[in-house]
């Protein structure tokens, strides 16, 4: 391990207080010893910085897919006092409200292995790619649809059924969105991108159910041995980034306004009562509702593949949950034996409320929220559910996927995309994308194994294992 | 005069170094263009911007996200930009081609440019920076 931390815990460590100047509080990060050989620097003085600023509760927090982001680590949580303090869009991203849904279907591991056809199809109708446009018209009314309700305008349009909402982090609408504080060149991004899944990690998988761990939760979950799913993963698209990059400036001159000191540009912040805090959480709103809409329209338009091809109905193919991974959100917890208001950040961390929480369907309060953890390109995915120690402990959050560990230009340089596509083939996968250097890129070595990842939140106990799946096909940007 | 790519874990970290401002303005540039849409890009296309900021590091983070968005509702890929720099104010005149998905498909989607780490230096031998951007 790094020089400068404490072990507090088998998979617990502090950052402590003095490790960069001016941290007001210390950070806390969860790890196994063989993960924490993957530790960089960088992310711990991330972390570190994170704790400097005005404000935050308890600790700066990581889960175990931290890695070396901008501004926050990547698997980073802060929560804020709403009365008293910040809001950063360095706590959440360019994309924001990047996120990952699980999509079930009746068919089973027979019905659709080896059928190349059925990735050739979504690789086909799903637009994927840079450069890639919707084949869904979104008119500029739509879009407005999109930023103020969310999944729920994508329903409202016909690209889903009402149980679909149920089944989202926050009914896939975020009430604070206001558009008013959305550019033109933000709503320009947006309009021709709607419905489509962008590149990077950015995926749409078909699994298979390989494993049950918790037989009850998985039931309430709606998911059995051997059942097919779809994993779909991407965010805002330019709508999201554009978002970032205008209120990130008007951000940096509000932290001088108010005398705030920070340790790196990216935590530009201000306070969320201020104008311009209120600006960005309204615009960030709106675009975290786009991202709902997204993958709303997203999933309708996989379930219409699946229905052609298989003859599954729509109503046959509920969705079993959507989490969003890069937020800053509203949030009441328990702070002090009191319950307190708080602004949650999560870049590159999920939310994972424990039974009993509002937020939750009535069928799943009892359980507690499902999480969904993608795994890297060829690795498992898994299911867990949010547990009461994650309220206590991390502001109701954990990880949110493998987290990299091999950069891009080590990819680029080691890896072939040809050769990886050919083994995964082997494995019986399937993986499409516009460009070898795409699945090298994305190429399962590039990862912490996600079942290490899990197995700490897990073991920790800020949410419990559910269900594993693994991947048969793969469409990538 | 040129650019690199150096390792960063997360997202596409860029080492770029010239005799001057602007040329180190217009390396980064098409670090940017390369990252996202391979070394096969052409011009024919001529775009012109203008730019004011408040210190060199935001309008180079400026310029380029003005670039980034101007590529992507226009569908250009670009090849060259040839700038002028007065103070704070920057006039690029942006030279590409429409955007093929046979040549241009290779790329990553760059989310935006990062603040994080980014300074411009300057010494005896010219200017030079290290700059994230979001893929």
């Amino acid at each position: 391990m790094l020089e400068g931390l404490n072990r507090v815990g088998i998979y617990e460590w502090e950052v402590p207080i003095g490790y960069v100047p001016g941290m007001r509080v210390a950070g806390r990060f969860f790890l196994s010893e063989s993960l924490a050989k993957t530790l960089e620097p960088g992310a711990v003085q991330q972390l570190a910085n994170v704790a400097t600023l005005p404000g935050i509760l308890k600790n700066s927090l990581a889960m175990p897919d931290i890695h070396w982001g901008y501004g926050f680590p990547i698997g980073g949580v802060a929560a804020f006092s709403v009365d008293e303090w910040v809001i950063s869009p360095g706590g959440v991203g360019f994309d924001i409200n990047c996120g990952v849904r699980l999509l079930s279907t009746p068919l089973l591991h027979k019905d659709v292995s080896g059928r190349r056809d059925l990735i050739d199809e979504l690789f086909r109708t799903v637009p994927t790619g840079v450069g890639a446009k919707s084949c869904l018209k979104v008119s500029s009314q739509s879009l407005d649809g999109m930023m103020v309700k969310g999944a729920r305008w994508a329903v409202s349009a016909g690209y889903g059924v009402e149980r679909d909402l149920m089944r989202c982090e926050e009914g896939g609408v975020m009430n604070a969105a206001d558009t008013r504080f959305i550019s033109a060149k933000a709503k320009q991004r947006g309009i021709p991108q709607g419905g489509t899944l962008g590149s990077g990690n950015h995926f749409l998988e078909i699994q298979v159910v390989r494993e049950i761990f918790d037989p009850d939760a998985a039931k309430a979950f709606g998911l059995t041995l051997g059942q097919v799913c779809c994993m779909i993963h991407c965010g805002s698209r330019g709508l999201g980034h554009q978002v970032c990059t205008d209120h990130l400036k008007i951000l940096e001159s509000a932290t001088k306004k108010y005398h705030i000191t920070i340790p790196d540009r990216q935590l530009a912040c201000a306070p969320i009562t201020s104008p311009e805090g209120r600006a960005y959480f309204g615009a960030m709103a709106a675009s975290a509702n786009y991202a709902w809409a997204n993958r709303q329209m997203i999933t309708h338009t996989t379930r219409q593949v699946l229905s052609k091809m298989f003859r599954v109905e729509y109503e046959e193919m509920p969705l079993i949950y959507d989490v969003a991974h890069n937020v800053a959100k509203i949030e009441e917890h328990i702070l002090n034996g009191k319950s307190r208001k708080v602004c949650v950040h999560r870049k590159g961390a999920t939310r994972a409320f424990g039974p009993g929480s509002r937020d939750l369907p009535p069928d799943l309060t009892s359980i507690g929220q499902p999480v969904i953890i993608p795994g890297s390109m060829g690795t498992s995915s898994y299911v867990l559910h949010g547990t009461q120690l994650a309220m206590d402990r991390t502001f109701g959050s954990t990880c949110h996927g493998a987290g990299r560990i091999m950069s891009r230009t080590q990819a680029k340089k080691n890896l072939n995309g040809r050769e990886i596509t050919a083994n995964l083939l082997k494995e019986g996968i399937i993986v499409r994308a516009h460009s070898e250097n795409a699945i090298a890129d994305e190429a399962p070595g590039v990862y912490k194994p996600s079942d290490e990842v899990v197995n700490v939140v897990h073991e920790v106990g800020i949410s419990r294992l559910v269900a594993r799946l693994s991947p048969l096909g793969v469409i990538k940007g | 005069m040129s650019f690199e790519e150096i390792p960063h874990t997360a997202d596409v970290k860029i080492h770029a170094s010239a005799p001057t401002l602007e040329a180190l303005f217009s390396e980064t540039f098409k670090a940017l263009m390369q990252v996202m849409y391979g070394t096969e890009r052409g011009d024919g296309t001529i775009r012109k911007i203008r730019i004011e900021s408040t210190d060199n590091e935001s309008l180079l983070a400026d310029f380029l996200s003005e670039a980034l968005f101007l590529s992507e509702v226009e569908g250009l890929v670009f090849s060259d930009a040839r700038i002028r720099i007065n103070g704070y104010c920057l006039i690029a005149e942006l030279r590409g081609e429409s955007f093929d998905p046979a040549r241009h498909s290779g790329g990553s989607e760059v989310k935006g440019i990062s603040y994080s780490g980014l300074e411009i230096m300057h010494d005896a031998n010219g200017y030079m920076l290290d700059i994230i951007f979001d893929v």
